[in-house]
């Protein structure tokens, strides 16, 4: 349970910082939204999972929050990338790429033999 | 980095809980009512648009769980409820806490006391530069000639030869022990001290805070007159001025310059960190050049030791090489000392330790074994509370408490229980080191260096941590690994404890027992072993005998004849005092060490080798000195004022040396000869008891004694004078030294003690051990009975609704009261017949320092089964009356 359940931050994560870097400064239930629409089902099943996210990136130096007021005058806390955090977002998705075409391939060739 | 950002994030998240909680609640808040915005703007109804937000967050409560366990550190959070919780819990039960806690801390002040004696006298490393480098080549005996001791003195001729020749020392040195009568500086005192050679202080590494060391020159005959002083003597007998350097003293008579005085603490080499052979001073005042003569006359016993420090990078395994290389040498211009001339190169470390390693490692052993019965008790009385406890952990459980966070906080408990034992046995054991530092002083070697460090805070809170885990992990493992249902199902006056409970509790009382029973044996062989030596017979009465030292000034004394002469004058002196029944003097006294011993020759017998020669110790003695020490004379007489150099020549022998050298014939009247030819033969004309030196479980050695007024080999500057007074001995003091100033005013009455005072030093040792582990057997039979009254109590109170119904049904009180009884009984027999059969194994280690006693010493066995099984019964006796009075009516009523 561990195990998946860090892979399952880590790819939240990436997708927390994806959000703030396409959208801006954002407060949680905007983030939560925009994965949903963009990932489909990842956060379907509870946007409470985000909030622990958040709070990691926030310690680990890459997001930082503060509070504001949305568009529909609602206080709400806002957060943005840091520069950091932009820093580990290039780099986050240029692992992920390579993961990705590797695993691509790996896969690709074990179809091919059986 | 980043890691270590987030930690220093998690760390401060730790604090400010309330303010961040606030924080995480407004922002949920948030949350929601963005959500629930938007779902009313898709036509939800207010109500509705709430709750699929709450549904979709997936609760708040459970998101804010989740969020804090991301914010601080889990851990610490849980630990840190987990102990106030047992703080809370450990304080409302104040009287088990307390019996826990100072089971503890007894185990765990005298494990730690005793690892503070071992830390500082076998794990310190010794006060000197690099002391491992520091090796002693001893001289052995040839193999088969058994001498009573392993380090031998070397002799002149050898040690000059190796201080010359060995390479593999980058300093090596020789050295002598030396008494010196100093006069002309107030009283005139007796100054313990040693002659040694140019490289000692060089090879010990400390050089003198003031002035300089030795140099090669003064290490020359005739160049000898330098003299180095230590701290303590430089400061009480010298004032502390600076101006002593360069000044001169008066020594045996003749004048010293004072060349260097060295730091405070150092008085190498004490008598208790070296063979008891070399009768080395207990500590060293002065050093004085040795200067070995070129040309020694050849009878000039062997009386030096040598010390070196190896080259950086040499082993002692090259050491020993060399030295028995250069052995082979010597040995060569020595035809007759064939097999005399190998070494045995021994490092400073091990010499230091010598015979105080194994009786430490075994008081460590034992007292781990106090510190197992210790925790096992704790256990136990841990166990029974956590049964009584059961329904509180199974509600836990049923709440949602996991395994892993029940057993925590159960250990943390524990270890909270150990923490204050652990604290408060701290406080003991620096308390019983303080103590034992006082009365056992000589007891061990470098007690001075022992004390409370790192080290000694390091073990006890390793031995802490170990019994809080150890006592508390069989109770945290049953409490966490109940079942739920039967538990909560079980009505409360049966949930006392469950059936493994109790025979967890049984289990621990059987070890228990079974170690109580093994400290309590060797605390009664101990015991046994003190009582046999205070009965054993030391050859002479030690009541009433004063002792002093007699050292006479080399360059006043300078002839046999004037030392004989002041001797006979002393000694008349001394015999005619009014409160003196008869006065002596000898080489050593008796319980004074071992003197010198030299090969002996019967003469009516074929000359054998060397080898195989018969020995004996040799002691120059007066004619009232086996008088004045109360031995017996067995056959024949004593010596008389009439044997001088002109009649023949005499001996006394002891009773071990007649059964020895002439087991079936009669040795009064026989010839003895020494070593060397220059020596006349003498007469055998008398046997007297065999009388103790070191210690009074010694295997007396062959001794043979000699009268001064023949003025025998070799020197007599110094002899031990025994006074046998009517009275009072102490009484005697003032007119024994106005005595001797009358016959000589300039020499010292030096080291005054009683032949008692000397007898009860040797018992020192004895007794410290028979305590020690006597107080470990009274305490470990105290827990033992602890255990016993805990579980038969128990069981009388988990039993009670079975014995009302016994009763009811006509049993009479006796055979409820023998029930219960017979139960403890049969636990407190399984744990003796354990104890028994390995006490057995475990006394064997004990031999060499029993006396007189066998380790499987039957009474002693015996005695104390007997001692455990009535210990048991009387713990079982309280709660077994207490079930005899089991009223059945109120115990049936009792469901």
């Amino acid at each position: 349970m561990g195990e998946k359940a860090d892979v399952w931050q880590g790819t939240l994560a990436l997708m927390v910082l994806k959000t703030l870097d396409t959208m801006g400064a954002q407060h949680g239930y905007g983030i939560a939204r925009r994965i949903e629409q963009t990932s489909g089902d990842l956060l379907a099943v509870n946007y409470g999972t985000l909030y622990p996210a958040l709070l990691k990136l926030e310690q680990e130096g890459y997001i930082k929050s503060e509070w504001g007021v949305s568009d529909n005058n609602r206080k709400a806390k806002f957060y943005a990338l840091t520069r950091a955090g932009r820093k580990q977002l290039a780099r986050e998705a240029q692992n992920f790429e390579q993961m990705t075409a590797i695993l691509a391939r790996f896969l690709a060739a074990g179809e091919s033999q059986s | 980095m980043k890691g270590l950002r987030a930690w220093f994030a998690r760390v401060a998240g730790l604090f400010g809980r309330e303010r961040r909680d606030r924080e995480l609640a407004q922002e949920l808040a948030s949350h929601l009512d963005l959500h629930a915005e938007e779902n009313a703007r898709a036509g939800m109804s207010r109500q509705e648009a709430r709750r699929q937000a709450l549904i979709k967050l997936g609760g708040v409560e459970a998101t804010k769980e989740l969020y804090r366990e991301r914010r601080g550190l889990p851990f610490v959070e849980t630990l840190w409820q987990d102990l106030r919780f047992a703080a809370r819990t450990l304080g409302k039960d104040i009287s088990f806490t307390m019996a826990a806690s100072l089971t503890l801390a007894l185990g765990i002040g005298a494990s730690t006391a005793v690892f503070t004696l071992v830390n500082g006298v076998l794990l310190k490393p010794l006060p000197y530069p690099h002391a491992e480098r520091i090796v002693y080549p001893w001289r052995q005996s040839p193999p088969g000639v058994e001498l009573g001791f392993n380090e031998l003195p070397w002799g002149i001729i050898d040690t000059n030869f190796f201080l010359r020749e060995a390479h593999t020392f980058e300093s090596l040195a020789a050295f002598k022990n030396g008494s010196f009568n100093l006069t002309g500086w107030g009283e005139p005192a007796l100054l313990e001290g040693h002659r040694v050679s140019a490289a000692f202080f060089s090879a010990l590494g400390i050089h003198p805070e003031r002035g300089r060391a030795f140099t090669k020159e003064e290490d020359q005959a005739g160049h000898e007159f330098e003299v180095i002083l230590s701290y303590a003597l430089w400061r009480d007998k010298f004032g502390g001025k600076p101006d002593i350097l360069g000044a001169s003293i008066e020594l045996n008579g003749q004048l010293y310059s004072v060349v260097g005085v060295m730091p405070a603490g150092f008085d190498f080499p004490q008598s208790e960190q070296m063979p008891s052979s070399f009768n080395f001073p207990r500590e060293a005042q002065i050093w004085v050049p040795l200067a070995l003569s070129a040309k020694p006359y050849p009878a000039q016993p062997a009386d030096l030791a040598i010390i070196g420090r190896l080259k950086p990078g040499a082993s002692v395994q090259q050491a020993q090489t060399e030295m028995d290389l250069l052995g082979r040498q010597v040995e060569k211009q020595f035809p007759n000392g064939k097999g005399w001339f190998t070494s045995k190169v021994t490092p400073m470390a091990l010499q230091v330790t010598g015979d105080t390693k194994e009786p430490l490692l075994l008081i460590l052993g034992a007292v781990g074994v106090l510190l197992l019965i210790a925790s096992s008790n704790v256990a136990g009385l841990l166990l029974a509370r956590s049964m009584g406890r059961k329904r509180e952990f199974t509600m836990r459980a049923a709440l949602g408490a996991s395994h892993g966070r029940l057993l925590r906080q159960a250990l943390t408990e524990s270890l909270l229980l150990a923490a204050i034992g652990g604290a408060a046995g701290l406080a003991l054991a620096d308390a019983s080191v303080r103590f034992i530092k006082i009365i056992g002083s000589d007891m061990l070697p470098r007690m001075q260096e022992v004390g409370l460090d790192l080290r000694v805070l390091g073990f006890a809170l390793a031995v802490t941590a170990a019994t809080g885990i150890l006592s508390g992990l069989a109770p945290a493992l049953g409490a966490a690994g109940t079942d739920l249902a039967t538990t909560l199902k079980e009505d409360d006056q049966r949930s006392g404890g469950s059936r493994t409970g109790q025979r967890y509790r049984k289990l621990l009382l059987v070890g228990q027992v079974a170690m109580a029973m093994v400290l309590v044996v060797a605390a009664g062989l101990l015991t046994r072993t003190f009582f046999q030596l205070l009965k054993a017979d030391p050859g002479f009465q030690p009541a009433r005998v004063l002792t002093f030292t007699i050292s006479l000034p080399a360059g006043k004394y300078t002839s046999n004849e004037k030392i004989v002469d002041i001797y006979d004058r002393i000694l008349a002196r001394l015999g005619s005092l009014p409160g003196v029944q008869a006065a002596g003097i000898a080489e050593t006294a008796p319980m004074g060490g071992i003197g010198e011993s030299t090969v002996v020759k019967i003469l009516d017998r074929p000359p054998v080798p060397d080898l195989q020669a018969p020995y004996a110790n040799y002691t120059i003695a007066s004619p009232n000195y086996f008088r004045a020490a109360g031995t017996p004379l067995l056959r024949g007489r004593y010596f008389q004022e009439s044997d001088r150099p002109e009649s023949v020549p005499v001996t006394i022998i002891n009773h071990a040396m007649a059964r020895k050298y002439w087991p079936n014939e009669d040795s009064l009247g026989k010839m003895l000869g020494l070593g060397s030819p220059r020596f006349p033969p003498m007469k055998v004309v008398g046997i007297v008891a065999d009388m103790k030196h070191q210690s009074l479980r010694e295997d007396v050695m062959p001794e043979m004694y000699v009268t001064y007024t023949q003025k025998p080999y070799p020197s007599m500057l110094t002899m031990q004078a025994i006074v046998r007074t009517h009275g009072e001995p102490a009484a005697a003091l003032g007119s024994i030294r106005t005595a001797m100033a009358a016959v000589d005013a300039d020499l010292p009455v030096a080291k005054v003690s009683t032949l008692q005072t000397i007898v009860d030093q040797s018992m020192t040792r004895p007794r410290f051990a028979m305590l020690l582990l006597g107080g470990f057997g009274v305490v470990a039979l105290a827990l033992a009975s602890i255990g016993m009254y805990g579980v038969i109590a128990h069981s009388v109170n988990q039993r009670t609704r079975e014995i009302g119904v016994r009763m009811a049904l006509g049993a009479d009180p006796g055979q409820v009261f023998g029930m219960m009884l017979k139960q403890g009984a049969r636990l407190a027999g399984l744990g003796i017949a354990i104890g028994v059969g390995t006490a057995l194994g475990v006394t064997q280690l004990l031999k060499t320092y029993l006396y007189q006693v066998k380790s499987t010493d039957p009474a002693t066995f015996v005695g104390v089964a007997a001692l455990l099984v009535s210990v048991a019964l009387l713990a079982c006796w309280i709660p077994a009356r207490r079930a005899m009075r089991v009223d059945p009516m109120v115990a049936l009523r009792h469901e």
